[in-house]
């Protein structure tokens, strides 16, 4: 049956083929925007690892002139010392700029081993950084005051990392070489890997080192985890305080709240305009589909009339409507599979292989059904053809 | 000749209504997504507010220096230094405006918190841009060499500081802790044309930083004014002279790249050289445009075949009784063109009704989008290419059929 159908579909090759790329193109955007959907999806499902709510950001610029790293830690210390000392304020961290829900990247190169990655996201934070956003530590400890005075400087790794560089070896107490693999750092803890960029996406391989003296000269954020009853009146009261205290710079308060929210808009509504996008062309394809088939079998009528006529039932007819069509669809996913699959092989974007199969298995899916919702109102009508009526015509 | 086909188009799109309906709703859509993003793209690049004189202007937006050796890089806007010793002082340009690049801060109005941008500017920036007054005036060059604290806002940060008042003009205004005497307030900036938008804008001379810092990079640009538009290829050069002079800051560095660029050019500079952000943007916008045209017009084909052998029989007869191949390809193209046109006249409503819903949503603040003539005439241009696309294959198809067996179906 299912070969018959497919010599019936070859010797209409011509006038099937203009058919058939519309599938194929129809299919290619399905599968580009259910790719998207799976990325988007999979990353919402996994773990944040760490508490954003109730978190501020201050943001400042060069509070002080001075090329003396002393007075500069002075300094920042009676920063910190002011903010601690107000009741709402749970806890301080100094942070680099690539701080959660912003764009910054700060990326560096490490070895362990001969096996050396790169664009690894560096994030330079001080010892209470873990505290003020509640860091899900997987394994060791996380930094403290001890720390200051190690040979070998302390890092912490996420556990993209650690996949990454010890598999499933222990990592806790290893060491791992700089980008040049001069200098040797101890790891001595393991965090959850962090979802720091919103909700939709991951951000890969992290290593988190301490604050030292000498970044003191570029830093520019501080994270304070603030109590419940922190409202609008204290921030403007801290906003007084820190401009007072850094009277150089410019101060800058921000939610992270409010950056994680406008962070998921920045994914989430060019994926709701692709898909609005998408749903309509699919409509329109729907449409034509149906009416394209739907004129091939009134043109067939009397092919229709006479299988009729020689004892074949209404349900058979429409099966055979149905699985023509359906047979030109799977012509035009095998091709189309033939492209798609090259997304995971050639590894396109550094996305994991099983989104794309299970974008994969979803657009196949997705346009069988597209498929067989179109023919099967002018399969119903083809049964329905009177064989005396269709013959009579002929 | 012409009204005989437009008699016979009418006839046929009435006679199949539901192959009309999808033929129109294909058509109209697609022109209607096409014309929004027209619209978009005709509102950044081409919206001449604030800056009404930008055919005479060039615009300086990055600084980009290189080791050769280390493999080190470093690009990002100028520092007010650079500007002012390397591009205020070209000869060529009548003025040259220089300002820095927005950045936020905190002000508290009643315990609630409001965002402002600020921008700090020279004086020069005031001539060279053309921003409208809706009450007070510019700060004054004597008031900006003087370090005077006074400011121009914008009308939505009067709205939000002030609330309805009359006017705003002699007032204080707080932001980053400062208190600022508004000296006017000028129409919204949308944000997309980033280069000028801010929410207020301040004199150079009040800046928290140290403007003299002899270091090269910083948050400034500088736009320069050209007397007339012949100059502004020798403006260019002039710069580029002036840079290939510049001596370099550090030894990590040895060379170093700035361009003096129109405002499309330096809109879309992406801070390295050798990735040229026009070339990615114009690339990246036609392979969107083609792929997402390429659906529908597969689907008209389609469509228009299914259409046309469906009246094989007329063509069998017209063919009997003489009729060449090119005047039926003719009509069928001339009929198709009808039929885009009318769906390109749908389009155009849609597109009104989705411009209106997106200004509506306020997705982009201040970005008011509209159909002028240019979307107008690009739309169309769109249109006649859709019909031409879509009715070629299929007429070419159907001249080729032979009478015999046009006149049998």
């Amino acid at each position: 049956m299912v070969r018959h159908l497919f010599i019936l579909i070859w010797n209409k090759r011509k006038q099937h083929f203009l058919l058939m790329f519309e599938m194929l193109v129809s299919f290619m955007v399905i599968f580009g925007v259910f790719s998207l959907m799976v990325y988007y999806y999979q990353n919402y499902r996994k773990p944040m690892n760490f508490d954003y709510d109730r978190v501020w950001v201050i943001n400042y610029n060069n509070a002080l002139k001075t090329n003396n790293s002393d007075s500069l830690s002075l300094f920042y210390e009676n920063v910190r010392k002011t903010l601690r000392s107000m009741p709402q304020i749970k806890g301080v961290s100094y942070a680099s700029a690539n701080l959660p829900f912003t764009e910054t990247t700060n990326s560096t190169g490490l070895t362990y081993k001969n096996n050396r990655l790169n664009r690894i996201n560096n994030f330079i934070i001080d010892d209470e950084y873990a505290a003020v956003l509640n860091v899900r530590m997987l394994d060791g400890r996380w930094f403290n005051k001890t720390d200051a005075v190690s040979t070998n400087r302390p890092v912490v790794i996420d556990a993209a990392l650690k996949e990454a560089f010890f598999g499933k070896e222990d990592a806790i107490g290893k060491f791992i070489g700089s980008h040049d693999n001069k200098t040797k750092m101890k790891v001595i803890g393991v965090v959850g890997n962090l979802k720091s960029r919103g909700d939709y996406t991951s951000i890969g391989p992290s290593v988190f080192a301490r604050v030292d003296t000498g970044a003191f000269h570029w830093l520019g954020n501080i994270l304070v985890k603030v109590t419940p009853d922190a409202d609008a009146a204290f921030e403007s009261h801290l906003y007084k305080s820190m401009a007072n205290a850094m009277k150089n710079a410019n101060v800058e308060i921000e939610h992270l709240v409010d950056k994680r929210r406008s962070k998921n808009n920045f994914f989430l509504i060019p994926l709701i305009v692709i898909t609005i996008v998408a749903g309509f062309l699919i409509v329109n394809v729907a449409l034509g589909l149906f009416g394209v088939l739907w004129y091939n079998i009134n043109t067939r009528r009397g092919e229709i009339g006479l299988r009729r006529a020689v004892g074949a039932s209404r349900s058979s007819v429409s099966l055979q409507l149905v699985g023509e069509a359906l047979v030109l669809t799977t012509l035009s996913l095998i091709t189309g599979t033939f492209f798609a699959i090259q997304f995971p092989l050639l590894n396109v974007g550094n996305v994991e292989a099983g989104v794309y199969l299970t974008a994969l298995v979803l657009a196949i899916l997705f346009i069988y059904l597209l498929v067989l919702i179109c023919s099967l109102y002018p399969g119903r009508q083809a049964a329905a053809i009177y064989p005396a009526v269709a013959l009579h015509e002929d | 000749m012409l009204k005989n086909y437009f008699k016979i188009a009418i006839a046929v799109l009435k006679r199949r209504k539901f192959f009309t309906f999808i033929s129109l709703f294909v058509i109209s859509f697609t022109l209607a997504v096409l014309m929004v993003l027209t619209a978009l793209i005709d509102k950044i690049f081409s919206d001449d507010y604030p800056d009404k004189k930008r055919d005479r202007c060039l615009y300086i937006t990055n600084l980009q220096e290189k080791g050769l050796k280390t493999g080190f890089t470093s690009s990002s806007p100028l520092s007010f230094y650079f500007l002012n010793k390397y591009a205020a002082s070209l000869k060529t340009p009548v003025k040259v405006a220089i300002s820095s690049t927005y950045s936020p801060t905190n002000t508290y109005v009643n315990n609630k918190k409001i965002v402002i941008n600020y921008k700090y500017t020279n004086e020069a920036y005031w001539e060279v841009m053309d921003y409208e007054f809706l009450e007070g005036k510019p700060y004054s060059p004597e008031q900006v060499k003087r370090g005077e604290r006074v400011t121009v806002i914008s009308e939505d940060t009067k709205k939000k500081y002030f609330g309805d008042i009359p006017s705003a003009v002699g007032k204080y205004i707080e932001a980053d802790n400062v208190q600022y005497r508004v000296s006017g307030v000028v129409k919204n900036v949308p944000i997309t044309t980033y280069t000028l938008y801010s929410d207020i804008y301040l004199p150079y001379t009040v800046s928290k930083s140290d403007v003299n810092e002899k270091s090269y990079h910083g948050p400034y640009t500088a736009v320069l004014l050209a007397g007339s538009k012949v100059d502004l290829p020798k403006i260019r050069e002039e710069y580029e002279q002036v840079i290939r002079r510049v001596p370099m800051n550090s030894d990590e560095y040895d060379v170093m790249y700035s361009h003096a660029d129109s405002y499309i050019k330096g809109y879309l500079r992406t801070g390295d050289e050798e990735e040229s952000g026009l070339r990615i943007a114009v690339t990246g916008l036609t392979v969107f445009v083609l792929l997402f045209m390429l659906l529908p017009t597969l689907n008209l084909v389609n469509i228009n075949i299914t259409r046309i052998m469906e009246r094989s029989s007329e063509i069998g007869v017209r063919k009997a009784f003489g009729a060449s191949s090119r005047a039926l390809v003719y009509q069928f193209l001339v009929e198709n063109i009808i039929l885009t046109t009318i769906g390109g006249l749908i389009g155009v409503i849609l597109s009104y009704a989705a411009l209106r819903l997106i200004n509506d949503a306020r997705l982009i603040p201040n970005l008011d989008l509209s159909l002028n003539f240019m979307v107008l005439f690009y739309g169309l241009l769109a249109c006649v290419c859709f019909g031409l696309l879509s009715g070629v294959y299929p007429a070419w198809r159907m001249s080729r059929l032979h009478v015999v067996s046009a006149l049998k179906a």
